[in-house]
């Protein structure tokens, strides 16, 4: 009979050892070992990492493997030699895979068959990098070596964590005292006094009207696409968080608000040439009803539908604005170009910084209904819905009305953001409109919190914000977006910060429950 | 309260039917107009550019069915849309393309023609590894998503389910496009089935062409729609299946390895995703990482539109789609470019006038 540690080290080495492999085939090392390298202060972006950082990537990546097989099992008491077994055949496997895929593209590069006809990302640079610039058996041999090494010690360095009394309770000393400090009388006095509140609202305040002025150009552009997604955030959170209805076609309403007032602001194709501030009404209002309109014939069935109705909407709108039946009325596929920035009592101001102060202003108005919205009877009725749509409806709730509502506020709220987006790139095409805008917004609304103000808050800062500072990640940012959506809805399906009002509700849902077997 | 609910309840039913009837007579009779105006009466189009236009659509609708039958089969045991399924098909399609180019490069010599490669030299064995391996590729990994993505959420909320189905369709897609480029390619046929040869008919004068893999991918798909259908019907899986798409409990408690039958459920489906990838490679000419997308959704509205859970309805479907989407954009008079668009106007169209499809039976309000 196998071991249980030996069989959960091959089974786990057997996924990490695929994961390298694809992670080489899609030139991920390279990018791994350059991310490793901005770690320590080098930056790499235009070319090849230095060796050191991709043997730390791969210790990495080895280190990781054996963890994982050396967690502790129900099974088998908790041994050090388990433990090393896990971890270093899980290295070894994983090893010999990446060993195995190594091998085969060195040889084909030393016999100067290039495979980049089929896998456009395996760059002779990268395979050398992969086989850590050696020949290819010397250069696999290595690859196994560091794996199975890295594993093995890994699972030796867990087992001795968890095991040993002093480190353990020292990391709990050091939690606990933090603890007590933040709970102590003297610090919750003054947190909780008003003064401190209005300090830190005012150093927030103080903060956002300095900062969009001192940081230049590039970061206020940042920050007002962060801005912008926020409002996106807040929109869908309304209808996906609140209401449970999820959205995919979300950038359809994007789409309608930015389109509406880009026609109506510049002066080809309409040469309308209206008011800014008009203008931003209209496209607002424009989505809110096209919200409306989807919502209809849609609401009343299943959540399901509805996430699909709006994907094929988002489509539709977006094949509508490209194609040539529609090129005398929206631009077609060149878009839309000199729309109006804001002006103000006749004066215009479309600096960054005046567009950071307009995205900030706007966000703050989204964010204030937001929270009005949440603790209003409305609000409440959204949750009702959410957790069980027979029962809100048996206490009076109308179903329909409610979802409609969430939804045409949603869609205007995106408008919003559209506006504001066509008006600050004084440009808008079909392409800005792309499916990939609704993912992104769905994805930041779940990393941070379904339901939760805040949680769109984090989610746009780590979403939008954190790409733009890890530049290298940039082909793999939809990929990694994909792994984010499943791995948080397996671990923590109510993202980082969790929406706190279920949790208020818990125990009286927990009886609930019970009461129903 | 001077009335009692129930009737207030019944009339607002009532009526909103009227309305749904309503709606439809209004859009059928447009629409009537409308291809009537332009086909008849203005006669831009012989008879055999119909024809033409009816085969392909015909033959689109054939692969439509095929990834329809997928998101019926899901849905009627999950309940959910399993987002992901067109980039199962999309993998079928690369697992042809790539047999395909292995295939090319095996050389088979003869002492006739000295240069012939594997390929050319046994076409039919050539075109049945391709399907083998596009089938083979596209079941795994059905089978895998399944298991690694959708069971340990089998509890959890639609919601939930759904935005991990969006997930692993992004993960696929993008691994497809960093792993194989983001540019089409072409997929070079064996010679014996050529893209332009076929048989030609004459229709009112003028020559029309039934290509080889046309009536090749046709045929095929309705051999495969005949063997699911038997094997829903007439096998203890079959049964199993059904039974655990009417309730999954009960089936549990008869004996019904729930899990198995999910898990086999999802090796089918995914089957024949790839069957259609394949053929879609084959047909069509042209794969890349987006092939899967745009199918996935038209076949997910093609199952709306005969009924989702219903296997019979999802093949109607389907190749009603096919042949509304090729005759559409003629048949009413518009640029060719919008034909995803009358795809998507009739998902909408059908959940307005008749949420539970051509074929679907009157399903409750839970699962509707």
């Amino acid at each position: 009979m196998r071991s249980s540690a030996l069989d959960k080290g091959l089974r786990t080495g057997v996924i990490f050892g695929i994961v390298i492999a694809i992670m080489f085939l899609i030139g991920f090392t390279v990018t791994g070992a350059g991310l490793v390298g901005k770690l320590f202060g080098v930056s790499s972006s235009y070319n090849t990492p230095p060796l050191t950082f991709f043997v730390i990537f791969m210790v990495l990546m080895g280190a990781w493997a054996g963890i994982t097989a050396a967690a502790r099992s129900l099974t088998e008491p908790d041994t050090l030699k388990r433990a090393l077994t896990a971890g270093a055949s899980a290295g070894a496997v994983s090893g010999l895979i990446s060993a195995v895929v190594g091998f085969i593209f060195g040889t084909l590069n030393a016999n100067a068959i290039d495979p980049r006809t089929y896998l456009p990302m395996v760059s002779p640079e990268s395979t050398k990098l992969f086989l850590m610039n050696q020949s290819p058996l010397t250069g696999s041999l290595m690859l196994l070596g560091v794996l199975t090494v890295s594993g093995a010690a890994a699972a030796g360095l867990s087992f001795y964590l968890r095991t040993h009394d002093g480190v353990k309770s020292g990391a709990r000393n050091i939690t606990e005292s933090v603890r007590k400090t933040i709970r102590s009388e003297g610090v919750a006095r003054v947190t909780n006094s008003p003064y401190a509140r209005y300090g830190f609202w005012l150093l927030v305040a103080a903060l956002l009207i300095i900062l969009p002025r001192t940081w230049g150009g590039y970061w206020n552009y940042v920050f007002g696409t962060v801005g912008i997604y926020i409002i996106l955030g807040l929109g869908l959170n309304i209808i996906t968080g609140w209401a449970g209805q999820l959205v995919i076609g979300y950038v359809a309403f994007f789409a309608v608000g930015a389109y509406t007032f880009a026609l109506l602001t510049a002066p080809e194709p309409h040469n309308l040439t209206m008011n800014f501030w008009l203008a931003l009404g209209l496209g607002v209002l424009a989505a809110g009803i096209s919200g409306l309109l989807i919502g209809l014939p849609i609401l009343n069935l299943r959540g399901d539908y509805l996430a699909i109705v709006t994907l094929g909407f988002a489509e539709i709108v977006r094949i509508l604005l490209k194609s040539d039946l529609m090129t005398e009325y929206t631009a077609g596929p060149r878009g839309v170009r000199d729309i109006a920035g804001p002006t103000l009592f006749g004066r215009s101001f479309v600096s960054d910084v005046d567009f950071m102060y307009l995205i900030i202003i706007a966000v703050l108005v989204v964010t204030f209904i937001a929270y009005r919205l949440q603790n209003s009877r409305t609000g409440k009725a959204w949750y009702a819905i959410n957790l069980d749509e027979t029962v809100a409806r048996a206490t009076g709730i109308n179903a329909f009305a409610s979802k409609l509502l969430a939804l045409s506020l949603s869609a205007a709220m995106a408008g919003l953001a559209g506006v504001l987006f066509a008006s600050r790139n004084q440009f808008t095409g079909p392409d800005d409109h792309a499916l990939m805008v609704s993912i992104n917004v769905i994805c930041l609304v779940i990393v941070g919190g379904i339901g939760n103000i805040p949680g769109v808050f984090l989610g746009a800062f780590a979403l939008k914000g954190l790409p733009e500072i890890l530049r290298e990640t940039e082909n793999y940012r939809l990929l990694i977006f994909g792994v984010l959506l499943i791995v948080m809805m397996r671990l923590r399906p109510e993202g980082f910060l969790p929406a706190k009002r279920p949790v208020l509700e818990k125990s009286a849902q927990t009886s609930s429950k019970e009461a129903q077997p | 309260m001077d009335k009692p609910i129930s009737t207030s309840t019944h009339n607002k039913l009532r009526l909103e039917r009227y309305i749904r009837t309503a709606i439809g007579i209004v859009i059928s009779a447009f629409l009537f107009w409308r291809i009537y105006n332009v086909v008849v009466l203005q006669q831009h189009f012989g008879a055999d550019t119909w024809v033409r236009f009816g085969l392909s659509g015909l033959i689109l609708g054939g692969m439509y069915a095929l990834i329809a039958i997928g998101y019926t089969l899901v849905y009627g045991i999950m309940f959910m849309i399993n987002f992901a399924h067109g980039e199962v098909m999309m993998l079928g399609a690369f697992g042809g393309y790539f047999t395909f180019e292995i295939l090319r490069f095996i050389p088979a010599p003869t002492t006739a023609s000295p240069d012939l490669n594997f390929l050319n030299a046994n076409p039919f064995l050539s075109v049945l590894l391709a399907f083998v391996v596009g089938i083979t590729i596209s079941a795994t990994a059905g089978f895998y998503l399944e298991k690694i993505a959708y069971r340990p959420l089998r509890n959890a909320p639609r919601l939930i389910l759904l935005i991990t189905a969006i997930g692993a369709s992004t993960i696929l897609q993008n691994l497809a496009m960093l792993l194989f480029g983001p540019q089409r390619k072409n997929v070079v046929n064996p010679d014996v089935l050529d893209r332009a040869a076929g048989w030609v008919i004459n229709v009112g004068g003028n020559d029309v062409l039934i290509s080889y893999t046309g009536v090749f991918s046709l045929v095929l798909s309705t051999l495969l729609m005949i063997g699911l259908f038997i094997l829903v019907q007439r096998t203890k899986l079959g049964r199993a299946m059904r039974a655990v798409a009417q309730d999954k409990n009960t089936a549990f408690l008869m004996g019904v390895d729930v899990n198995d039958v999910v898990s086999k459920t999802f090796i089918i489906s995914g089957a024949l995703a790839g069957a259609a990838g394949v053929m879609w490679s084959i047909h069509m000419g042209l794969v890349n990482h987006f092939t899967g997308f745009l199918p996935g959704i038209k076949a997910f509205t093609a199952a709306v539109m005969g009924g989702i859970g219903n296997i019979p309805g999802a093949m109607l479907g389907g190749i009603l789609l096919g042949v509304i989407e090729a005759i559409g954009p003629a048949g009413m008079g518009i640029d060719f470019q919008l034909k995803d668009v009358i795809a998507f106007s009739i998902l909408v169209l059908v959940l307005i006038v008749r949420p539970s499809g051509i074929l679907g039976e009157k399903l409750s309000e839970e699962k509707l």
